[in-house]
């Protein structure tokens, strides 16, 4: 089942929705997540909600200490980790 | 009292891992020290490298335990070629599964929610490009064409009563009519005031984008322009910082740690700040406005899709010189599913990025205002006193002659034009801010309405305020096809307006339209400004910020030059 996710991501064409690679895995969104969540924490796979602005990214500033406003709340990319 | 009877589905390993943990097992059984625990469970935590287990095996085992479960894991690796707890979940994961598909019966194909609906259309393969594009296309003219009669409102009460009563208040405390009144009125409110009057443009665009953002199409955007970015070699998650970019360059820089690899960052950090940020908005809005006021909206959509264009044009370009054999590597996106945007969040947004320009106004742009002003007041030939020169004998004027030369092709080379480009670097927004200090001078506080009472000019603020919302509810109406009451875009006629058209039309031999056109691709691809170069040395390094620095004016440079001198070789007459 995991080895499958990695598999579907490198032959993927085009980028696919989380919907999507959960119907292709007949697997609950909620299963699916946590499986993301495992490769996430072996480092095979790279999660934009995970890795956020990251330390010093300069997200906040003297005039912004509430972090930037221009900061865009993006949706989630899970990404295959070279 | 009913009882269920659960199907006993035992669970096994495969036979080589089951081997693996039964050899191991059995010796755990055997040692003393490790009998605390189930030695099954033990044995497949041991295997799974459960590190505070693997410490009590350590302390506890004997050199026999230490060598049996070393040489388990390398057989298993050998067999799996993987690490073994990966190999292990994934066993589990896969019983679940097969549990799960024989106990819970799901529809063939489960029922399609709003947003799957909405989905089908929106990224579509040949239709998600141009729903995007119209979807652009009403921003820019919401942006525009709603905002328009509060910009113009803005500036008449900026300019009028507020430059009024800043000059009343100081002859009434005996600091009027010197340089300090000049500077107040001709620097601040002029420098400063001009580019605050652009709030509601900025506004509007917060709204629109906050809308977008909220309502969860943002999301969808990216995943539509992912199939153009990759006819181009490019990766579509690239485009996410980009969108960031449409708002400011400086976390769209930052964005890029998204992105996997140094050189996709990099990439995109050079790509980011040809998107058009919304410093650069007054810019277009004042020149469209002047120039093309009929067909301001389309204008300024069309510098954004020149934005978008050039980044994925040099993106491809720079992919196929500098960063060759980076496959393209497919991703998933969480789309989140549509929703009506909450208008607690929308007015945040725009609250707080609002703020951050007002903020910005009375920093950044403030300070460049004052050593604008101090260099128009700065007398350099020429009969002028200090604070009372005319600003073509100004130190200013003189500094931004040396620089007209490099304009000059590109039909916007004069001094005045050339100068806001320069101070430009600072701060996008201040090149509206330039203009304005040097075009009205020492005109800004003399309106024809000077001696109007203070009621008198409540009234017609008011009343201003009156006639631009049913200008503006006259535009939105418009926009949806139905035109009332007079025409909306009519050429701007203020006295800085007729002094660019003038300006422009000089420096471009009566090609005014044609220098205007030029001078707004220059705007929008031109060298970003210092807090986006200083972002770009943070995450790239000197080497690449100095790429972004020079790179950008070159093409910003020869791109200006082909819409000038291209124009001028195809005669072509604009407005068209």
């Amino acid at each position: 089942m995991l080895y499958q996710i990695l598999a579907i991501l490198e032959q993927a064409e085009e980028p696919l929705s989380l919907d999507e690679l959960s119907r292709r895995l007949h697997v609950e969104p909620g299963a699916l997540n946590e499986m993301i969540a495992f490769w996430v924490r072996k480092g095979r796979l790279r999660d934009s909600a995970v890795v956020g602005c990251g330390e010093k990214a300069g997200c906040s500033c003297n005039a912004n200490p509430q972090g930037c406003p221009f900061r865009h709340n993006g949706p989630r990319l899970i990404t295959l980790c070279d | 009292m009913t009882t269920i009877a659960m199907p006993n589905i035992p669970f096994r390993y495969p036979a080589p891992i089951e081997r693996e943990i039964e050899q191991l097992a059995t010796l755990f059984a055997q040692t003393p020290a490790l009998t605390d625990y189930p030695a099954r469970w033990l044995a497949i935590q041991a295997l799974e490298g459960d590190e505070a287990l693997l410490a009590e095996i350590e302390a506890g085992g004997d050199s026999r335990v230490k060598a049996a479960l070393a040489a388990s894991l390398e057989r298993l690796r050998a067999v799996y070629g993987d690490e073994i707890d990966i190999v292990m979940v994934d066993q589990r994961y896969r019983f679940v599964h097969d549990i799960a598909i024989r106990a819970v019966t799901r529809p063939a194909t489960p029922p399609a929610t709003l947003s799957d609906r909405i989905d089908r259309i929106v990224t579509h393969r040949w239709l998600g490009i141009p729903i995007f594009l119209v979807v652009m296309w009403l921003v820019f003219k919401l942006t525009t064409d709603v905002a328009a009669p509060f910009v113009d409102w803005l500036d008449r009460v900026l300019s009028g009563p507020v430059s009024r009563w800043v000059s009343g208040l100081l002859h009434l405390v005996g600091a009027g009519g010197g340089w300090f009144e000049a500077l107040l009125i001709d620097g601040v409110l002029a420098g400063v005031g001009g580019v605050l009057a652009f709030v509601p443009v900025l506004l509007t665009l917060y709204f629109a984008l906050a809308l977008l953002e909220d309502s969860g199409y943002m999301a969808r955007a990216a995943f539509v322009m992912d199939r153009v970015m990759r006819l181009f070699g490019l990766h579509g998650k690239s485009f996410l910082p980009m969108i960031v970019g449409f708002g400011c360059s400086v976390p769209a820089i930052y964005a890029t740690r998204t992105l996997d690899s140094r050189r996709d960052r990099i990439l995109t950090g050079l790509l980011v700040p040809f998107m058009s940020c919304s410093a650069r908005l007054p810019v277009y809005v004042l020149i469209t406005m002047i120039f093309f006021p009929q067909y301001a909206g389309h204008v300024i959509f069309a510098l954004y899709l020149i934005g978008i264009a050039t980044a994925v044009g040099v993106g491809a370009l720079l992919r196929g010189l500098l960063f060759r054999q980076q496959p393209a590597t497919p991703f998933v996106l969480e789309l989140p599913p549509y929703r009506l945007p909450a208008p607690g969040n929308i007015w945040r947004q725009m609250w707080e990025r609002t703020s951050a320009f007002v903020r910005k106004a009375g920093t950044i742009i403030l300070t460049a205002s004052i050593v604008v002003w101090l260099l128009l007041a700065i007398p350099v030939g020429g009969e002028g006193q200090f604070a009372n020169t005319p600003v073509e004998q100004s130190a200013f004027a003189g500094l931004a002659r040396a620089t007209t030369p490099v304009f000059a092709p590109l039909g916007f080379g004069n001094w005045e034009s050339s100068g806001a480009l320069v101070t430009g670097l600072i701060a996008k927004e201040v090149v509206v801010g330039t203009l304005t200090q040097v075009y009205t001078g020492g005109e800004a506080a003399a309106d024809d309405t000077a001696a109007m009472t203070l009621s008198e000019d409540l009234v017609l603020i008011v009343g201003d305020f009156g006639a631009a919302v049913g200008e503006a509810l006259r535009a939105l109406v418009g926009m949806v096809g139905f035109e009332i009451g007079a025409a909306l875009e009519e050429p701007v006629t203020t006295g800085l307006a007729a002094a660019i058209q003038v300006g422009l039309a000089t420096s471009s031999n009566g090609h005014g339209e044609l220098a205007a056109l030029a001078f707004l691709v220059f705007v929008l691809l031109y060298t970003p400004c210092v807090a986006t170069l200083a972002a770009s040395r943070h995450e790239f390094g000197l080497r690449w910020m100095l790429v972004s620095l020079v790179g950008q004016f070159v093409i910003a440079w020869l791109a200006a030059l082909l819409v000038f001198q291209g124009g001028l070789a195809l005669g072509i007459r604009l407005p068209l």
